[in-house]
């Protein structure tokens, strides 16, 4: 064997070492996305459990208070029984936004009663419930924003020839309304 | 059978030798940097209100906590620096002065702040400082030395104040005594290490100065979980003086003569406890029964230590682990994945380079280029 013939084999081995490092990357990268987006739901769980955890002890708080005012705890209520951790992802995203509707309208509604909004109890529940919000809305964001990640790289080259051959889909979003996104028609 | 024919002129078989192996060398950089970059791409921002135990990536302002450093050749107050001297004048590049630290900081974004313990971390900050001194034209614009400690105040108002108003020995001091600008280039490390030196010297120096953006990917986990919050604090890459044979007959002479204690438990008692000032000692202080008991603390300074120093053990804190290790680029996350990708390019570059040396190698050795 040459010495030509010896460099040209160092440089297709180059070659081929820097194709495998890219495809070996590649599906360590979506693997890694996955797992990201199973931990960004999970932590979305989480809170989402902790709310529903919480809604009975705020309603039954305000129950005996509220006694004109049974649509809004009604609405919590259903709400809350619609809640099911086995559900499919965008129906989990509808009953969340469902809840957070319900306990924005009971929050107002609480407004209106100074007798109850100065109760101890009632405020330690509102507060520990919009902490709840705002931390679910935060998680959802991130977990929307990892979703995202994870839809454009197996949408990229070279991991969209390793999708078909490894079963990457896209995955949906923590969305409640789908529609929302969609572009009204005529524009 | 391969036949070898050594050329006439050795030179650019060795320009091509060399050119393979920094090819090469670049590759693997690349590499690493293309895993860097997209593990930065493919990690959300976590906002920190919002943070929760496992992997995140967070980005914000880096706030000093109880302690800053001060770095080698610039005496630039800061969290993390990364240093290095070379001399060149025979021609080696040898390093005659690396140093890197780091200490606990915290990040701040709009929802909240979180404290970032740096052990095991490794950092991704470009040099701020790069300039190279001669024989004739003297210290390169820039440079100012250190004069004495590492370490200095931390961000609270009083510690600041205290540093200001106190009056030390310029020999050993800290603080305030920094060298101007156009100071001879005398690095006065560890008892005059870096001598000014005739030759032609490169100096290079990476920081992370408080308020600049960072971006961190890590661990979260509860504070009561970390193995050894004193030691994780701080991140120490200098090398140990007393492994200098020199220093270490110093230190020998000096507990001879009774002048050092033979341990610091010894010279200092439950103070050398590690992990005393952070909240978590790795044992309980010896008490001595017939101590007098201390007076209650002033209200006012026990609100200022447990504020600096106490942390509850459910806080959640960013640390290295075996499974996620800890990243720390300065810059947003766009800025230092951007960074990572330009390192990924250098290093096709680089293969491009090997290959072709290769292949020039192979044709000087087989004779066909004369």
């Amino acid at each position: 064997m040459s010495l030509p013939v010896l460099a040209a084999a160092f440089a297709v081995g180059t070659v081929i070492a820097i194709v495998a490092f890219l495809i070996a990357a590649t599906y360590n990268d979506v693997i890694a996305l996955s797992r990201r987006i199973d931990k960004a739901w999970a932590n979305i769980e989480v809170s989402l459990q902790q709310r529903h955890d919480q809604l009975p002890a705020l309603v039954d708080a305000v129950r005996g208070l509220m006694t004109f005012e049974r649509d809004v705890l009604t609405e919590v209520t259903e709400a809350r029984a619609a809640f099911s951790r086995s559900d499919p992802i965008p129906t989990q995203a509808a009953t969340s936004e469902a809840t957070s509707r319900a306990l924005r309208s009971l929050f107002a509604t609480v407004e209106r009663y100074p007798e109850i909004k100065s109760a101890g109890n009632v405020l330690s529940l509102q507060e520990e419930i919009e902490r709840l919000e705002a931390m679910i809305a935060d998680r959802r964001e991130l977990y929307n924003d990892q979703i995202y990640r994870y839809n454009a790289r197996i949408g990229q080259v070279p991991a969209i020839f390793l999708a078909s051959m490894f079963g990457w889909r896209p995955r949906p979003f923590f969305d409640a309304e789908p529609a929302a996104g969609v572009r009204p028609a005529g524009l | 059978m391969i036949h070898v024919k050594l050329p006439t002129d050795l030179t650019l078989a060795a320009f091509a030798t060399v050119g393979v192996v920094v090819g090469l060398i670049l590759l693997v950089r690349g590499f690493t940097g293309y895993r860097a970059a997209r593990r930065i791409s493919g990690t959300s921002t976590s906002r920190i209100s919002a943070l929760a135990v496992g992997e995140v990536l967070v980005s914000g302002a880096a706030e000093p906590l109880e302690l800053t450093l001060v770095s080698p050749l610039q005496s630039a107050p800061c969290l993390y620096y990364r240093s290095r001297v070379r001399e060149a004048s025979d021609g080696d590049g040898r390093d005659i002065f690396t140093e890197e630290r780091a200490v606990g900081f915290r990040v701040r974004d709009d929802s909240g702040a979180v404290r970032v313990f740096p052990r095991g971390a490794r950092f991704d900050v470009p040099n701020l400082f790069d300039g190279t001194s001669g024989s004739w034209d003297g210290a390169p614009p820039g440079l100012m030395p250190r004069v004495g400690s590492a370490f200095g105040p931390g961000s609270d108002r009083e510690s600041q104040i205290a540093a200001l108003t106190t009056v030390r020995d310029p020999g050993g001091d800290p603080w305030g005594h920094y060298r101007t600008p156009g100071a001879p280039a005398v690095l006065a490390y560890s008892g005059s290490v870096l001598a000014a030196g005739s030759g032609r010297r490169h100096y290079e120096e990476a920081r992370i100065d408080p308020g600049e953006v960072v971006t961190v990917i890590g661990r979260v986990l509860p504070f009561s979980e970390l193995d050894d919050p004193a030691s994780a604090n701080l991140l120490d890459g200098s090398s140990d003086p007393a492994s200098d044979p020199e220093i270490a007959a110093d230190l020998a002479e000096a507990r001879e003569a009774g002048i050092l204690a033979d341990s610091p438990t010894e010279a200092w008692g439950n103070a050398a406890i590690e992990g005393f000032g952070i909240g978590h000692p790795v044992r309980s202080p010896v008490l001595d029964p017939e101590a007098t008991p201390p007076p209650p603390p002033d209200p006012a300074l026990a609100a200022r230590a447990a504020a600096t120093f106490d942390i509850a053990p459910g806080d959640l804190v960013i640390a290295a682990s075996d499974e996620v290790p800890l990243i720390i680029s300065l810059g947003a996350p766009a800025t230092a994945a951007a960074r990572h990708q330009l390192q990924f390019v250098i290093g096709l570059l680089g293969a491009v380079l090997s290959i072709g040396s290769a292949m020039a190698l192979a044709l000087l050795l087989d004779g066909t280029i004369p």
